[in-house]
């Protein structure tokens, strides 16, 4: 398993898609700098303002760019035929999924989560003592919705690779993760209430705030899963989405 | 005219184009389920709560699933000959590469021009025969005054189709313009619903999702993006997001080797 | 590595590709049909037969890639799949394009090596072999098909394996790497491994090989030795085209 696992390591690492998505994450960091000046300049005008915490507003950028990763992982060896190659030198197909499923989930992790985290240290340094409201928190209170931000760009990065190997297509796999993560719960918001919050608080995007014990959004009011359940959907997310795929790739023919 | 010919039977052999329409007209499913669970609520609903129903316009809840299927088939247009190898027997064949370019875009913007038209009144035609004149009465407002933005947004299809084609021919890369179409369409109109006034307005009104409403000046108050633009400009817009991507790729399909 | 005398079983079950009444069929057609044989050490085996004879799927139902609708392949007696370090057992050219074009050779070596616990420099030594070394820094995207072909090849020599699979590997060489690989091929089958090679080339076939498979509609038709299809048939060509021509699929009209 450890040999497989550093074969997958250098797999993401030697291709250039990689360090596109994870630049394209990254910008959220350069955003969430701009943003926090030019809040930060209105709030001088005006003395105290709401913000959005940059960390928040941009984490779809992040959601979305790193679950492309996580569909490149796999599809691409699909679509040049490289997977053929890869089942003959690891011909155990749970062996080898389980180590791209490792190797996606520790890098979008660790990426996901520094992003995250600069873009808080950088976007409370900018802000200094204004008053825009996300910077008047403390990091204690904070912390859970960091935590759930960065575990959920993991859970979407694995769920993208699940759906790449169950549909074998860069494009259909997007398409599955961008419903899931922007059409559906988009939907959710338009139904008629109570139904709306109801059904968007099992949505992917909306676990994020409810494991952080926080409101939806203003609009939707409060979730009705404790952070304990919202935890257990989130996960159940990248589990389904992964045992779908891992059923197809043992059952198909490569 | 041949160059036409070939590219609509390109289109038509494969299989991801028929997932893409099939997965379009879900959109209308998707609008009755959703004037369905409407409709029980509201019947089970007391008077008062009844007073204060209300419902949006699900034409516009549900355009968003052919604007993403058909900008995806827009892409794969030319990204899957990219991937293939095919753009180069593609541009063997027709040694001018604009032509090949432009028959794309014929097909791709008339099925657009097909699906989003099907799915917008498909769903404006079963919510409001489901609905009747509950919520308010939302959805009896004569047809003829509803025609108008009815019209405007089915185009936006069309243009999605044409913006993934563009991005497609701009970047060579399934992945990479389908991620950009998504960051256009979600990523960027939620950031922009973030940004304090004036700027969010400002900006919410060069958003495709608000252009629709823009150019026929109808219901400007319902608006979640924003309502800035005069009916001229924001058509402009509109044909901006279709035309300016494809130039870009037209012109780098020129200056780059296939 | 070759294991001798001493312990007589092991030389039975070792570097030989044995098939057990295989057989794979899609949907209604039989893409390979009851087939038996067995392909020992000591030589180049060919495997012929007309475009869609079942030669590729013979070879990937070998590879553990597609599943057997009934029957076995078994590689030194045991089943591909249920090898531990098979890139140390076998080594595989199947389709020498199927590889990412973003990623550099050495790199793409290292991924499958890293599988198997093969070293690095176990890697430049075989881009040498393959005399790629000076583009080993170069991504395989910008490969000519010929490039490939030694890059699919360095791939299959990396676990030094006693058995090795090529599929039409002399594709896109030019006259050097032709002679190059029928070279390589007879003096690996001289050092006692097992090698199965196809091939449309009857005159490459010819040079190479010692015994024939010939395949046709998924069935067995021939195995023999080139000299004694030599004797009976003015050449190997000609003996190829009297025992395929009824089971030619995709033929033009004569």
């Amino acid at each position: 398993m450890r040999t497989i696992l550093s074969s997958e390591w250098l797999k993401l690492r030697s291709v250039t898609s990689t360090y596109q998505a994870l630049g394209v994450a990254a910008l959220t960091v350069v955003l969430g700098m701009i943003w926090t000046f030019y809040v930060s300049g209105l709030a001088d005008e005006r003395g105290a303002l709401r913000a959005a915490a940059p960390e928040q507003g941009f984490l779809p950028l992040i959601q979305i760019s790193l679950a492309v990763l996580g569909v490149l992982a796999i599809t691409a060896e699909q679509a040049s035929g490289m997977i053929r190659t890869s089942l003959t030198v690891v011909p155990n197909r749970g062996t080898l999924l389980l180590a791209k499923a490792g190797v996606v989930a520790a890098v979008t992790f660790v990426a996901a989560n520094s992003i995250i985290v600069l873009t808080y240290v950088t976007s409370r340094l900018i802000a200094g003592e204004r008053h825009l409201q996300f910077n008047e928190s403390s990091l204690a209170n904070d912390l859970p919705m960091l935590l759930a931000s960065g575990l959920s760009v993991t859970v979407l990065a694995l769920v993208g690779l699940g759906l790449g190997v169950a549909t074998r297509s860069t494009a259909a796999a997007i398409v599955s993760v961008v419903s899931l993560l922007f059409v559906l719960p988009g939907i959710a918001n338009y139904l008629p209430a109570p139904w709306n919050t109801r059904v968007a608080a099992l949505m992917l995007p909306n676990l994020v705030p409810q494991i952080a014990d926080q409101r939806l959004s203003r609009r939707l009011g409060d979730g009705f899963l404790p952070p304990w359940a919202a935890l257990v959907v989130l996960a159940a997310y990248a589990i389904v989405a992964l045992a779908a795929g891992f059923y197809l790739f043992r059952r198909r023919d490569a | 005219m041949s160059v036409l010919a070939s590219e609509w039977l390109k289109v038509r052999t494969v299989r991801s184009s028929y997932l893409m329409l099939g997965l379009s007209l879900v959109g209308i499913l998707l609008g009755v389920a959703v004037a369905w669970a409407a409709v029980g609520m509201y019947d089970s609903a007391t008077p008062a709560q009844q007073a204060h129903a209300a419902i949006a316009d699900l034409e516009e809840v549900v355009l968003m699933v052919p604007q993403l299927c058909m900008g995806v088939l827009g892409v794969l247009t030319i990204t899957s000959e990219y991937t293939t190898g095919l753009i180069r027997t593609s541009l063997a064949i027709v040694p001018r590469r604009w032509p090949v370019l432009a028959g794309k875009s014929a097909i791709v913007g008339l099925l657009g021009l097909v699906t989003g038209p099907m799915v917008v009144f498909g769903t404006y035609v079963a919510a409001r025969w489901m609905l009747g004149d509950r919520f308010g009465g939302s959805y009896t407002t004569p047809f003829l005054d509803r025609l108008p933005t009815l019209i405007t947004s089915s185009l936006t299809v069309a243009v999605f189709a044409l913006l993934g084609l563009g991005l497609g021919a701009t970047l060579r890369s399934t992945a990479g313009a389908i991620t950009i179409l998504v960051g256009l369409v979600y990523v960027i109109p939620i950031i922009v619903g973030n940004l304090p006034e004036p700027w969010s307005e400002r900006l919410g009104s060069l958003m495709i999702g608000a252009l629709p409403r823009e150019i026929t000046g109808d219901d400007l108050t319902h608006s979640v993006y924003g309502s800035l633009l005069s009916p001229v400009a924001a058509a402009m817009v509109l044909i901006a997001y279709a035309v300016l991507p494809l130039l870009v790729g037209a012109w780098l399909m020129r200056r780059k080797d296939a | 590595m070759v294991r001798c005398g001493e312990r007589p079983p092991y030389l039975i079950l070792y570097r030989v590709i044995e098939l057990n009444r295989l057989t794979k069929r899609y949907g209604d057609t039989l893409a390979v049909d009851d087939l038996s044989f067995k392909i020992e050490p000591g030589h180049v085996t060919g495997f012929l037969g007309p475009n869609g004879a079942g030669k590729s799927t013979t070879m990937r139902l070998i590879l553990g890639l597609d599943s057997a609708t009934s029957g076995q392949a078994l590689v030194n007696g045991r089943r591909y799949t249920s090898l531990s370090r098979p890139m140390r057992e076998v080594g595989a050219l199947l389709d020498a394009s199927a590889v990412h074009g973003g990623r550099r050779a050495y790199d793409h070596l290292l991924c499958l090596a890293r599988t198997n616990d093969i070293g690095p420099t176990r890697v430049a030594e075989v881009l040498e072999q393959v005399g790629l070394a000076g583009v080993a820094r170069k991504r395989v995207g910008g490969f000519s098909l010929g490039m490939k072909q030694r890059l699919g090849i360095a791939a299959a020599l990396l676990g030094d394996p006693g058995t090795l699979m090529f599929d039409e590997p002399v594709n896109g060489l030019d006259p050097d790497g032709v002679r190059w690989i029928r070279d390589l091929m007879r003096s690996m089958a001289k050092e006692g491994r097992t090698i199965l090679l196809s091939s449309h080339l009857m005159s490459e076939m010819a040079l190479t090989a010692e015994r024939i498979i010939i395949l046709g509609r998924g069935k067995l038709i021939m195995e023999a030795t080139v000299a004694e299809l030599t004797e009976r048939y003015p050449s190997l060509e000609d003996a190829y085209l009297a025992l395929t021509a009824s089971s030619v699929e995709y033929g033009a009209a004569r």
